[in-house]
């Protein structure tokens, strides 16, 4: 019975690994190989010359940059931005507390996707269409981060904090030498959560930009790969090129990304 | 905190201010300025003319919508219940006391790192009749004849078993993290305790394992039922929406519509269908989850 398991695992573990090794190994063949059976995709001759090719004459280095330059924006200023209002609906007894609480948790059930075309329309008014603030301005408000941050900050004692306090702490200083470093694992989770949201985002670059020197990955690489209709190849390069930095990430990040998904619950 | 009432106010307002601000300016006001849309012929240059109701009369006798919202819909039937069993099954794999057991963590969660250009081209090409890795495997394992190919991409029902394997592939390892930990979570008194009863492998998943997964269940069957409608990239790489728009969900068509047609009004007044769909699917996940609490 146990071995029965074992192989069942096995097979899972070949079907979610298989697609991903497939695709190294066409990336790196020669062009126009004769391929008629899967043998034929893992016999050599291997070479990487497309990925010079790839690399020299696409834009995919610099779309890389800008996926990057645009999620480290959004990662940064999210996390603050949320921070800083979880930490006031949580911990500051202002009016209108628990209205505005509900005022974000409203937010939630706005589906990027149903305002997706009245927002193409102000960010057109707003004339940043086609630049970095059009990419990372709207992505920065949201309504998850606030919700799930402020019920880590919930879980930091009034007690501690108004202790902190009497021995003449500001507020901002509460915030940010007591608060802060408390919740830093949540902090990090969701750092994480939206690096990869924001690496991923698809729908809004691809409206708001039409000039490719500021295209992010997702939506560089279709344009590329309609050049491509018969090559496997340089599909696979782009493929494969494009993933790197995020596997990479992911391998480094393995144990906190886990434990992000797991603690917050939310999918980035 | 104590504080005086107008500092707190003052102050709450200037930790508030950088998200309220950006939450109206690119959620709120979009909401707002969105239902005017659905009253106008609006292109992508300039707002035409105030045509009423027209784009909701026109909306309510379009096939093409509804038959879309129907391609979203099946979408959703395809892929939550077969997603929550995959992710059960694989969380259970990774679970069992093995040497492998941080390998299969990984191997199950990478796919889901990758961008959904990625996940939606390497399906395209696993997908490819003659040389595609699908094909080219099954006829090395023996279930397709040699000189036999399936044409995945360019029948219906293929097509949608093609797009919903490689979104299974692509997206499940998050919820097999949240059944992971919801499994790890569970006492190993209760399992030992179980067994000392006399209780099986099967007896213990049944009884003891499944009984405690089903809260985060029905979070993870609501998530992924919104997240199934609001399908788009995979089928439109994978399969364009065709064959002949038989693949093409609801927000495929708004993008056309607006994008393509030129007719931003229309695709607002569709999107405002959506939202409405969504809204009342969020709005039984919260009651859900609050019964759940009240419960409790």
């Amino acid at each position: 019975m146990k071995w029965v398991y074992r192989i069942l695992s096995l097979i899972a573990a070949f079907f979610f690994l298989a697609p991903l090794v497939w695709m190294l190994i066409v990336s790196i063949k020669q062009e126009g190989m004769k391929i008629v059976t899967l043998v034929d995709w893992f016999t050599p001759p291997y070479s990487f010359a497309v990925y010079d090719e790839i690399l020299s004459t696409t834009k995919l280095m610099n779309w890389t940059f800008n996926s990057f330059f645009v999620a480290v924006c959004v990662t940064i200023l999210t996390v603050a931005v949320a921070a800083m209002a979880s930490f006031a609906i949580s911990k500051i007894p202002f009016r209108y507390r628990t209205a505005m609480f509900f005022f974000v948790l409203a937010g939630l059930l706005i589906p990027g996707e149903a305002v997706i075309i009245p927002l193409y329309q102000v960010a057109k008014d707003m004339n940043i269409l086609n630049s970095y603030q059009g990419l990372i301005l709207p992505a920065l408000a949201s309504p998850v981060a606030v919700i799930v941050l402020k019920s880590f900050f919930d879980g930091v004692p009034n007690e501690l904090v108004e202790s902190v306090q009497i021995d003449g702490a500001g507020v901002w200083r509460i915030f940010w030498s007591i608060m802060l470093p408390l919740t830093r694992p949540a902090l990090a989770s969701m750092a994480i959560l939206t690096f990869i949201g924001s690496w991923n985002n698809f729908l809004w670059p691809f409206l708001s930009v039409t000039d490719d020197n500021l295209f992010t990955l997702p939506m560089g690489i279709p344009t590329l790969m309609n050049q491509y209709s018969e090559d496997y190849v340089k599909p696979m390069v782009i493929n494969t090129l494009s993933s790197l930095p995020i596997l990479l990430l992911f391998i480094v990040f393995e144990r906190q990304i886990v434990k992000g998904i797991s603690l917050t619950g939310i999918k980035g | 905190m104590r504080i005086s009432k107008w500092r707190a106010d003052l102050l709450a307002l200037l930790f508030l201010l950088p998200f309220v601000l950006i939450y109206v300016l690119y959620t709120i006001w979009p909401m707002i300025k969105g239902v005017e849309m659905t009253f106008y012929k609006w292109t992508l240059i300039k707002k035409m003319s105030y045509v009423g109701w027209d784009n909701y009369n026109k909306m309510f006798h379009d096939r093409e919508v509804w038959e879309a919202i129907w391609h979203s819909t099946l979408f959703v039937i395809l892929t939550t219940p077969t997603m929550v069993v995959l992710a059960i099954v694989l969380a259970l794999i990774a679970n069992r006391k093995s040497r492998l057991r941080k390998l299969y963590r990984t191997v199950f969660f990478i796919p889901s790192v990758l961008s959904v250009a990625v996940a939606s081209f390497l399906g395209l090409f696993i997908f490819q009749p003659y040389m595609g890795f699908v094909n080219t495997f099954l006829h090395l394992i023996r279930i397709l004849p040699e000189n036999s190919e399936i044409f995945w991409l360019t029948e219906v029902g293929l097509s949608w078993i093609a797009v919903s394997a490689i979104t299974l592939w692509w997206t499940v390892g998050f919820n097999f993290i949240l059944y992971l930990s919801a499994m790890q979570e569970i006492p190993d008194e209760i399992v030992e305790a179980a067994r000392l009863d006399g209780a099986n492998n099967w007896n213990v998943f049944w009884n003891v394992t499944l009984p405690h997964l089903s809260p985060i269940t029905k979070t993870i069957t609501m998530l992924q039922i919104i997240a199934s409608f609001k399908v788009f990239l995979q089928i439109y790489i994978i399969t364009g929406g065709g064959p002949l728009d038989k693949t093409r969900p609801i927000i495929q068509l708004i993008y056309q519509t607006g994008f393509r047609e030129n007719d931003l009004g229309y695709a607002a007044t569709m999107s405002y269908v959506v939202f409405v769909i969504l809204l009342v699917l969020s709005a039984i996940q919260y009651w859900l989850n609050n019964r759940k609490e009240a419960r409790a």
